[in-house]
């Protein structure tokens, strides 16, 4: 290729792309409706659900709006989870004064119950577990694998959903203090 | 989106697969690059791979830097396999600056090496987009057109696969323009890297038109704005590459001859002077003939460094002149008048008719080596960044190779 045929093509090309540049705010404004959306993904709103502890109380996500909730999807029969929950309980322990919450919602639908009662009792764990009988809030929330957790902020919106192991008290906590810290300034 | 992959009873988080597939298909493509090119090949991916390990524990120190206090209460989790506390952008930092460490102790020559590279950067960049599409990550905003997809209550812009499908459309050309990897397709190095580069910035700025998070400046997108930086960035590369200012170029050549070869050479030295300005000569060397074992004439060699403006192609016809009027019998391998080969042309590692410059053959024999360790004893491989004292060493040609001392009287070996 020679030099003239070049400056042209580099010259039509940053012209091109300068326009484009500029035109995107106006051809492709942001959609606001995504900020009133919710979705099981970070930025958008937690979708909201109702749920019944093994006891019967009825708990809402909606019932901790201003404070930060950990929904944990998880079952009696998924190892990861259960390795996991432990660290829950003493981040739940630290945090919850500051009032952190934590969801801990069975996939009951993948569950048998009496074993997700026990798993969870015979451990003594303090914070709340949900059944989720129906499935609607496992499906509401596109959980693929247990454990899923959802991290919302006190303002109701998602801000970290970690699927696996990476649901670490190390993570839980680093996340939680930057959440308390920006929620205090 | 599909975060998650079920293999059996396994299931794998789409988005560390594709990562890491799209890392080792394209270290793997790039070292198959470099085998065709003459780079160094081990060291390339060698860098590659420390740079990655460098970048995963980079990436976990950052998180501690931020968040020390997680440590302090439990040791262990700095070393724990947990994927989510990573620093992303501190551990990408990490593994290029290792990367560059490495690069840069072994001579690994810059553009050249970049060149190289494409494949890898084509892929990282698509596996990027599809890990996110895997994810729902880097979502589009909302559309009415057909092929919208549902995701995050409501159709949005596919943003992610438009930007996966350029990728793949300009692979598909990176494929084709290198002959399947096999040449740059270019005669200067770095100007394949600089085009590869503008064109992975073009889809960046056009896909993320489509994006629905956008960080904003005033009403522009960062990253369109960036990527608008790197477009202009790549075109200055490509024009400084393609079309340099300094016009002059030293071109090192390799001269043989087995039919009166003192006489020969000579001729072949002062006819080559008149065209080109002569910067240095190395001794002669009497060698066995490496073709044909004993049988034929022993060869004399000598290398030579010229200055010139030609262009490559331009070059080697002017040289194969010089041949032919010096009785070169072209196709005779037997007795030859006179052999001029081009060693290395500048600094510029490429692929033409066949031919690979700088030429492969100073790395497996002797005649070419030898003279050319006396003539530049400083010399780096173009390409490899070895040394001429590392690349004698590794020949394994044992082929005999003398240097001649001319005495005034005649010739003394």
């Amino acid at each position: 290729m020679n030099k003239t045929r070049f400056i042209i093509i580099a010259i039509t090309l940053t012209v091109l792309s300068l326009a484009w540049l500029l035109l995107t705010p106006t051809l492709f404004p942001v959609a606001d409706a995504d900020a009133s959306r919710s979705a099981p993904h970070r930025g958008f709103y937690a979708p909201s659900f109702t749920l019944e502890t093994p006891q019967g109380d009825q708990h809402a996500l909606e019932d901790y709006q201003g404070q930060p909730v950990l929904v944990f999807f998880w079952a009696s029969w998924c190892s990861v989870c259960k390795s996991a929950m432990p660290g829950l309980e003493s981040v739940y322990q630290e945090f919850s004064p500051q009032g952190f919450t934590i969801l801990a919602v069975n996939t009951t639908t993948q569950d048998i119950l009496s074993s997700a009662v026990n798993e969870f009792a015979s451990k003594g764990y303090t914070y709340t577990m949900l059944l989720d009988q129906d499935g609607s809030v496992t499906n509401a929330y596109r959980m693929r694998a247990v454990p899923t957790s959802v991290l919302v902020g006190p303002d109701g919106r998602v801000t970290d959903v970690v699927i696996g192991s990476g649901i670490s008290e190390g993570f839980l906590r680093a996340r939680l203090s930057q959440l308390l810290a920006q929620e205090s300034e | 989106m599909f975060p998650i992959i079920n293999i059996g009873p396994l299931a794998i988080q789409a988005f560390g697969l594709i990562l890491l597939l799209s890392f080792f298909t394209g270290s793997w493509l790039a070292a198959r690059f470099s085998a065709g090119l003459g780079t160094n090949t081990d060291v390339i991916e060698n860098s590659i791979l420390v740079g990655l390990i460098a970048g995963l524990l980079g990436a976990r120190i950052g998180f501690l830097l931020k968040n020390p206090a997680v440590f302090v209460n439990n040791l262990f989790s700095l070393v724990s396999l947990t994927p989510s506390m990573l620093d992303v952008s501190f551990g990408i930092l990490v593994g290029l600056l290792t990367a560059l460490i490495i690069a840069q102790k072994k001579y690994l020559p810059l553009w050249p090496t970049l060149d190289v590279l494409t494949p890898f950067f084509l892929l990282i960049f698509a596996g990027v987009h599809l890990a996110n599409y895997a994810n729902g990550d880097g979502f589009g905003i909302p559309t009415l057109l057909p092929w919208g997809i549902q995701l995050w209550n409501a159709t949005r812009h596919p943003v992610q696969l438009y930007a996966l499908l350029l990728a793949g459309v300009l692979f598909a050309w990176l494929i084709w323009h290198t002959r399947l990897l096999k040449t740059t397709g270019f005669n200067r190095s770095g100007v394949l890297f600089s085009v590869i580069l503008g064109g992975m910035a073009i889809i960046t700025l056009f896909t993320r038109a489509f994006t629905a998070e956008k960080i904003l400046l005033g009403a522009i997108d960062f990253n369109q704005a960036v990527s608008f930086a790197v477009l202009l960035a790549s075109l200055g590369l490509i024009y400084t590459r393609a079309f340099p200012n300094r016009k002059k170029v030293s071109v090192i050549i390799s001269m043989g001859s087995n039919v009166d070869p003192h006489t020969q050479l000579s001729k072949a030295v002062e006819v080559i002077a008149e065209e080109f300005r002569l910067r240095r000569t190395s001794s002669r060397y009497q060698t066995q003939d490496v073709l044909e074992g004993h049988q034929a004439q022993d060869f004399i060699n000598q290398v030579i460094e010229v200055e010139t403006e030609l262009a490559y192609p331009d070059l080697v016809k002017q040289l194969k002149a010089v041949e032919v009027s010096l009785g070169r019998q072209p196709g005779n391998k037997i007795t030859v008048a006179l052999d001029l080969d081009v060693l290395t042309y500048g600094s510029e590692v490429f692929t033409i008719q066949g031919k690979h410059i700088p030429d492969p053959g100073m790395l497996k024999y002797r005649y070419i080596a030898l003279p050319l360790a006396e003539m530049s004893p400083d010399f780096r491989h173009p390409g490899n960044g070895m040394s001429i004292r590392d690349i004698l060493e590794k020949i394994t040609d044992d082929t005999q190779v003398l240097k001649i001392n001319e005495v005034e009287n005649g010739i003394e070996i």
